[in-house]
This record gives C-alpha cells, sequence and structure tokens, in this order.
C-alpha cells in the first residue's frame, strides 16, 4: 500500500492525523452535548468534522490510501490518547476512510476538485451510517428518524468534512508550508496567472 | 495472568470480535450478562483503578440514556406489537421497551470491554505490537510516534503563538464570528508548523538509516503466549456465555435483517 510513498509523505500524514486525533476527541464533547439536547441525531449534525483528515490527507498528498489511512491513524491516535471506546474506534476509522477513498478511487486518484471532495465526504458518511446502523442496532428505530438522521449526516459530511476540509487545506497551502505537494504548485502557479494579469 | 502484560493486538482483536457478536442480539440479557462478566475479568485480571474506571465509564452512562429515550421517542412499530402506553404521538410497545433498554444496555457492555483495553495497554506497546504481530509497515508506525510526541510541542507552540497575538494587541474575540475566525488563526500556523517539523524529522530519520524495511530487529519484543489466546478465549467465551444464558431463559433475539 505504501509502495511509492516517501517517508516525508508518510510523516506529514501522520502529523495531520495525531492533529486531527485530537480535534476529534475535543468534537466528541461537543457531539455529547448536541446528542444531550437533540438525541441520536445530535452526533449527526457534526458527524462530518470526523472525516476531515481523509480528505486533508488526500487532498494534499494525493496518492492512493492517503484518505484510508489517515482516517486510521487518527483512530488510532484518538485510541493511544485514551479514548475509551477503545479499539473498535480504529475499525470504524477503516470503514469511514474507505468511504472517502472510493471517491477518489472513482476518479483514479487524479482529480482533486471541490465536487470530488464534497463527495468523499459524504462517501464517508454513507460507510460510517452503514457501520453505525449494525453497530448502533438502528433498525430498532422508527424508519422516519434513521432516513433523518442519514440525510443530516450525508449534509454533515458534505460540509463539515469536503467544504471545509478543502478551505482548511487551501489556506494551508498559502502558508507556504506545502510547497513541496503538488497543491503548493497549485497554489503557486494561481498566485503568478494572478500577477501577470494584474 | 495481568491483563495489562498480555499482547495488545490479540487483546484488541478478542474486544473488537465480541462486540461485533453482540451486535446481533436485541435482547437486554445478553449486554447485560456481557456486561458484568467484563466487569468481572477487569478488576479480577487487572490492575485497574476504581476512579479511573467510574470518571470513564459515566460519559456512557449518559449515551447509554440517549439511545434508551432515542429509541422510545421514536420506535419501530411492528404489526402486532402490543401497545403498553400511547400519548400524542409517543406509543410505547412492550417490544419496543425490550429493544430500546437492550440498545442502552448494549452500549454499557461495548463500554465495559472498550475500557478492559483502554485502562490495561501502553500506546507504544500496541503499536510495537501492531508491527511485530499484524505486519503494520514501520515507515507508519514509526511515523505516528513521531507524531505523537509532537504533542506536547504543539502545546507549547500554542502558548508561544497566543502570547505574539497579545503583544501585538489582537486576540481579543467577544462576539460569536470573532471567535470562529480566531480559531483559524491559531489552527493554520499550528498546522503549518506541524508540517514543517515533519519534514524536517523525515529527514532525519533518513539520515540516521531509518529504511522502513518490515524485516526489522526490535529492541522490545513484543511476545505472543499461550495466556494471551486463554485470554481471547474467555472475552469472546463471554459473549457466548451471555448468549446462551439469555437463549436458556427464553429471552434471545436476533438481528433478522430488518431494514
Amino acid at each position: 500500500m505504501l509502495g511509492n510513498w516517501k517517508l516525508r509523505e508518510v510523516v506529514v500524514m501522520s502529523v495531520l492525523a495525531v492533529v486531527f486525533g485530537v480535534i476529534y476527541l475535543l468534537f466528541l464533547q461537543l457531539g455529547n452535548v448536541l446528542v444531550g439536547m437533540f438525541g441520536l441525531i445530535g452526533y449527526d449534525l457534526i458527524f462530518g468534522i470526523w472525516f476531515i483528515v481523509s480528505i486533508i490527507a488526500a487532498y494534499i498528498i494525493r496518492k492512493p490510501g492517503a484518505a484510508v489511512m489517515s482516517e486510521t491513524i487518527a483512530a488510532a491516535i484518538e485510541v493511544m490518547l485514551g479514548n475509551a471506546v477503545g479499539p473498535r474506534l480504529i475499525l470504524a476509522g477503516i470503514i469511514q476512510g474507505l468511504g472517502a477513498e472510493a471517491a477518489f478511487a472513482a476518479t483514479r486518484w487524479k482529480n482533486y476538485s471541490l465536487w470530488v471532495l464534497v463527495a468523499a465526504g459524504m462517501g464517508s458518511s454513507v460507510t460510517s451510517f452503514v457501520w453505525g446502523y449494525f453497530l448502533g442496532g438502528f433498525s430498532a428505530l422508527s424508519p422516519g428518524y434513521v432516513t433523518a438522521m442519514f440525510i443530516v449526516r450525508l449534509a454533515s459530511g458534505a460540509i463539515l468534512a469536503g467544504l471545509l476540509g478543502k478551505y482548511i487545506s487551501d489556506s494551508l497551502a498559502r502558508t507556504g508550508a506545502l510547497n513541496s505537494f503538488p497543491i503548493g504548485k497549485e497554489v503557486r502557479k494561481a498566485k503568478q496567472n494572478h500577477e501577470i494579469s494584474a | 495472568m495481568l491483563l495489562n502484560e498480555m499482547n495488545p493486538s490479540i487483546k484488541a482483536l478478542s474486544i473488537v470480535v465480541g462486540i461485533l457478536m453482540l451486535s446481533f442480539f436485541f435482547d437486554p440479557v445478553t449486554p447485560l450478562l456481557s456486561f458484568l462478566l467484563t466487569i468481572a475479568i477487569t478488576f479480577i485480571f487487572g490492575k485497574v483503578s476504581f476512579k479511573k474506571w467510574i470518571f470513564l465509564f459515566l460519559p456512557f452512562l449518559f449515551m447509554a440514556v440517549v439511545y434508551v429515550w432515542s429509541a422510545l421517542l421514536f420506535p419501530r412499530v411492528d404489526p402486532g406489537d402490543h401497545i403498553l402506553w400511547e400519548w400524542q404521538f409517543i406509543t410505547v410497545t412492550e417490544e419496543g421497551l425490550e429493544r430500546s433498554i437492550s440498545l442502552g444496555l448494549r452500549v454499557l457492555s461495548f463500554a465495559s470491554l472498550s475500557l478492559l483495553f483502554a485502562l490495561t495497554t501502553n500506546p507504544i506497546h500496541f503499536l510495537l505490537s501492531l508491527m511485530q504481530q499484524c505486519r503494520l509497515s514501520p515507515k507508519i508506525a514509526y511515523s505516528i510516534m513521531a507524531g505523537y510526541q509532537f504533542l506536547p510541542l504543539m502545546k507549547e507552540e500554542m502558548e508561544i503563538i497566543r502570547g505574539a497575538h497579545r503583544v501585538r494587541g489582537a486576540g481579543r474575540s467577544h462576539t460569536l464570528s470573532d471567535k470562529i475566525k480566531q480559531i483559524k488563526k491559531y489552527a493554520i500556523p499550528l498546522l503549518a508548523s506541524g508540517i514543517r517539523k515533519a519534514e524536517r524529522t523525515a529527514i532525519a530519520m533518513e539520515s540516521k538509516g531509518f529504511t522502513g524495511e518490515p524485516n526489522r530487529e526490535f529492541y522490545k519484543v513484543i511476545p505472543v503466549t499461550k495466556k494471551d489466546w486463554l485470554l481471547s478465549c474467555m472475552l469472546i467465551g463471554v459473549v457466548i456465555l451471555s448468549v446462551y444464558v439469555s437463549f436458556k431463559l427464553g429471552h434471545l433475539s436476533l438481528y433478522r435483517g430488518e431494514l
């Protein structure tokens, strides 16, 4: 899976996963507050944030496996930091990452435009929901409520993972920290074109 | 046999298998029994502080309550269910009540298994074991360890950024939209410096001869012994025993592929 990966890319992916692993844990607290207010659908409102590292890592590194591996590592970091959800979280990370990876695979890992990133976010929503349906026993809930949960999660994946992920990666590229990655070259080219036309 | 010394990979795998098995049952007895038995194993075989266990367990208790009331407010109602109580749009059926209590107990049984792992496992040993037993690429495993060590550095950097903002008179936010912009002012520089540090770390690793070769030797060897398989059988046995008792008591209710 790591065939043509450089060590530099692996370490950058791991660091992204570590940072977002911490952010994921913080959002778990927010999720618990929302769940207290709205019931189970509360998690779905912010579920997209838990897919964001897939989108960011894939968009920056642009190699097969970036989405699924980064999400899995972020989950592993949550476990290492002592999250009580334990090893099954890693399995959930793999499943969420596979949803995003599927969207990138469909473009043969060549297209990283906004709509692909949004589709990747929604892909994670779909796989994570199927997993949650089974593990959480959602079949005991009324079909209408489950449908509402699914729609909210899809929207959350599109916005909080797809759109926000692109926004964060683009902001990062503008700082110059990503200059050795394809995304950094893209941003520089855009800047040059802008200067020429101006 | 001390849980804290068992092989982390095998412990993790057995727990995940146990959780997957529990997901098939919708009666209250199976998860309740598994929950109690797992707690017993945790405290008999593990060196676990009770206070810490309770502290980490409370959020799950809260989640279990949310599950129960969500399932009670929005239950699946099949034709032929016995209605216990009806008020406005809320219908409580005998089957629905049983299923919602089962879902709540399921959360608790998952929690007890997960806590058994979380409270008895050293994270670095877990990574070493994943490399030695599950053939996780050393490139990934050592990158994760490097990233894990960045966390305290990032905390320090956060303080520096905060100080820099304060010196320039920025950093006071009152409205909500200001506060959201504030997050960006911290997050982007933190991530940028994290990425720069990651690239430097990768260069340092390579210059010291790290190739990421899978056939490497380890300073700390994480062994697999017979005791590990015994623990594995015990954890999965807990689930099987719970299912058997529930079946004998005539409670057992399986997931039948309803959508």
